[in-house]
């Protein structure tokens, strides 16, 4: 397995993103718009710390983590809400 | 005599890239997410009709999208590395592939549209396709600019520009991966 992180957090991301594709074709179960949302979360994280260069900068990663959680959040609510 | 003394680095220091780049992602990420927030209210009004939407949309189509736009952003990512270390011919190799998967990404969303259009679905079919189309046809248009922004940068030989155009390329990522699961795949 590579040690480049950049290759990790692509590989990661594919492969979240295949699953998340997975999990509609599945019968619909309690909390799957949360597992969705939740997978949104990791990638959004992974293309802040390893594309966006946030990894370097841990006030602002902290930062941007937190912000887009709480979007992530909120929409996760309103989902659970419907 | 003492040594005079240095300023510390600044919380602004220690952001990676352009700050101007940055207030435009932290704007962009405002915008999307409140106009994925309103998606998601106005959802609450209509569950049925906005499931029923749905099942209209090309899942498969967007999930391919998802890996060709995250793919295209590792290619950038590559490119600003390349930049750094003055390899300009890797640095245009690498952005010219992250902007032809960008162009991909516009092609299978014009096939998208072009099979709705098909289907007789407009923007004021209902209430999930105003948001369908007002939301993935801004995040296009950032798409657009992306390609064009990529190819500007590709030109110059100056390591922070890459940063910079790498930086919107990936911010355009960023918004598709809150988009993708909230229009596509949640029931």
């Amino acid at each position: 397995m590579t040690r480049d992180p950049l290759i990790r957090a692509w590989g990661l991301l594919v492969g979240l993103s295949a699953a998340g594709a997975a999990i509609t074709h599945m019968p619909d179960f309690t909390g799957g718009a949360v597992l969705i949302l939740a997978m949104a979360l990791v990638k959004a994280r992974l293309i802040l710390h390893h594309y966006l260069g946030l990894a370097g900068a841990p006030s602002w990663r902290r930062g941007f983590d937190m912000a887009v959680a709480a979007v992530c959040l909120l929409l996760g609510a309103l989902a659970v809400a419907a | 005599m003492s040594a005079p003394q240095q300023d510390a680095p600044g919380l602004l220091d220690e952001l990676p890239g352009e700050v101007m780049m940055w207030v435009l992602i932290v704007s962009e990420l405002l915008v999307f997410g409140a106009g994925l927030a309103a998606f998601m209210a106005m959802r609450l009004t209509d569950p049925a009709g906005f499931a029923e939407a749905q099942a209209h949309l090309h899942r498969a189509g967007a999930a391919l999208n998802t890996v060709v736009l995250v793919t295209s952003g590792l290619l950038a990512a590559l490119a600003v590395r390349a930049a750094e270390a003055g390899r300009e011919a890797r640095k245009r190799g690498l952005l010219a592939a992250a902007m032809a998967l960008g162009v991909v990404f516009l092609i299978v969303k014009g096939v998208e549209y072009a099979d709705k259009a098909g289907q007789g679905i407009g923007m004021e079919t209902h209430t999930f396709f105003t948001f369908y189309y007002l939301l993935t046809g801004f995040h296009a248009a950032h798409v657009i600019a992306g390609v064009v922004l990529l190819a500007l940068v590709a030109v110059l030989r100056d390591p922070r520009a890459t940063e910079t155009g790498a930086a919107f390329w990936h911010m355009v990522d960023l918004v598709w991966v809150l988009l993708f699961p909230v229009i596509y795949l949640i029931r």
